[in-house]
């Protein structure tokens, strides 16, 4: 036989063991099987933590499993075990007979009279049997219903706390793994501000040279006005005093070669075509 | 076997003892106490079905008057019971007995007007007069008012008496008129077993009813004084 009994059957051990724990001052476990809870001032209060829950029937008497379904009946009232207790004997038309048979046995001795109230018992009864086949079914169903909705309800509950809790670690994890890739930001915040330093860098440079540049350029352009004046101022000189220098007489003797260079070249001139 | 009309009526007793006491406290015993959440049918029908009386009854009543929640539906569970158990045949009801009827309206009936006259004397005494009477007609309407105020329990009572007892009566006539045409013609005898069906649902019904009735009247009388 195993060791752990089946739903509904009375561990004679496990109860008998557990009584006498609970016997025992200072707990149910006291020595044998928790020796933490020896000790008096805390012992009570890890009994109640530690407490059994539920495995077995409340009750510590032997009784049987509450069963399901009730038992199968024949005309709604006898068990079918009675007829089945009679059919080694007198067959399946055994208990059908022996009915009739006591039936009009009352009926004929006047056991049982017909009075006014024997049809007042036929229409009720009528009645009731009439309802009952008709309706039995869907109340019966109704009445399922209504448990179904109180478990349903209950079951929403749970499921509800058990989607919360799902959510809530879906979050988490998801927060998780943007911890996880966070770097990127960091490194890219980095990277910008890598880029504005170099720029600003750069920037002032550029200032920097082209300040320096503008200075530079002044001293050029003023260098280069101081030659131009100079040049222009002894260009002057020199044509002036060139002018000066020229007398009279070398004016015309110029002037005579001139012309007869050119009266030369009109010479020469007329044997080629013009173009 | 019963030998007039009377005889279904009587207080039943076994060799000399009253078993009345049972009967009366046998209707407790179809009112399963719901042990677990999730119950067995009964149970849950019975249960759903006094969760919406409950809720029917108490609506129109404030704080005060809620306390009596129990007593109001205990009553009618009991009336009700009673009245169906009573159409089996060969049954005994209790509430055909006027006795028993009169000791359930007068207590509570004068429960309901002691707590209007202890916590609002004035309102409670100002039930006798209605409103917009003219000066002449004052003494004699008071008067008629706590005549119709003292016949409240005696009406409680006899009504339901009365509309249980004709039931079973007429029933019982009726179920008599049929054996009796049986021999003479058989055609009659069958209408009348028809008619006799009828009224078997008529009483189903009457049974109900009267139980709400009685509930409904209390818990009006208990509103009229919260």
């Amino acid at each position: 036989s195993d060791g752990a009994p089946g739903p509904g059957h009375w561990d004679a051990d496990a109860a008998a063991g557990g009584l006498v724990d609970l016997a025992v001052p200072g707990g149910a476990f006291s020595g044998r099987r928790a020796p933490c809870l020896k000790n008096p001032v805390l012992g009570p209060g890890v009994l109640q933590a530690i407490r059994i829950f539920h495995t077995r029937q409340p009750s510590l008497a032997p009784i049987p499993c509450v069963p399901e379904y009730g038992g199968k009946v024949c005309l709604g009232l006898i068990p079918k075990e009675f007829f089945q207790f009679l059919y080694p004997k007198t067959g399946v038309r055994g208990p059908y007979v022996l009915g009739t048979g006591l039936i009009l046995y009352s009926l004929s001795k006047e056991i049982y009279v017909i009075t006014a109230e024997t049809f007042s018992a036929i229409s009720t009864i009528g009645l009731l049997i009439y309802v009952v086949k008709k309706y039995g079914a869907s109340i019966g169903e109704f009445a399922d219903k209504l448990s179904e909705q109180k478990i349903a309800q209950l079951e929403e509950v749970k499921q509800a706390s058990i989607q919360q809790i799902q959510d809530a670690i879906d979050t988490e994890k998801s927060q998780q793994a943007l911890v996880q890739k966070r770097h990127y930001l960091f490194d890219v915040q980095r990277n910008n501000i890598a880029m504005a330093l170099e720029l600003t860098y750069r920037e002032r440079l550029h200032r920097v040279y082209r300040e320096v540049k503008n200075r530079l350029d002044y001293h050029i352009s003023v260098q280069n006005m101081m030659r131009r004046k100079e040049q222009e101022h002894m260009i002057n000189w020199v044509e002036k005093h060139v002018v000066q220098s020229i007398s009279a007489q070398q004016e015309k003797e110029t002037i005579a070669k001139c012309i007869a260079g050119l009266k030369l070249l009109a010479k020469k001139a007329p044997s080629q075509p013009v173009l | 076997m019963n030998e007039n009309l009377f005889a279904s009526f009587a207080a039943p007793s076994m060799m000399g003892l009253p078993i009345v006491v049972l009967i009366v406290m046998f209707p407790s015993i179809l009112f399963p106490t719901p042990s677990r959440l999730i119950n067995n049918r009964l149970i849950s029908i019975q249960q759903w079905l006094i969760q919406l009386t409950s809720k029917q009854l108490l609506a129109i009543h404030n704080q005060k008057g809620r306390t009596w929640a129990l007593m109001l539906m205990s009553l009618i569970l009991f009336i009700g019971s009673t009245n169906l158990l009573g159409l089996l045949p060969h049954s005994f009801t209790p509430t055909t007995q006027l006795s028993m009827n009169l000791g359930m309206a007068i207590p509570l009936w004068a429960g309901t007007v002691i707590t209007g006259f202890r916590y609002k004397t004035k309102a409670s005494l100002a039930h006798f007069l209605p409103q917009g009477t003219p000066l002449p007609l004052i003494p004699m309407l008071v008067v008629i008012e706590t005549i119709s105020l003292f016949i409240q329990p005696m009406a409680l009572a006899v009504r339901l008496t009365a509309n249980i007892t004709a039931g079973h009566l007429l029933i019982h006539l009726i179920g008599g008129a049929t054996l009796a045409l049986i021999n003479i013609s058989a055609t009659t005898a069958f209408i009348t077993f028809i008619i006799l069906i009828l009224l078997t649902i008529l009483e189903f019904a009457v049974a109900l009813i009267q139980a709400y009735v009685f509930t409904l009247l209390v818990s009006l009388y208990l509103h009229d004084n919260t």
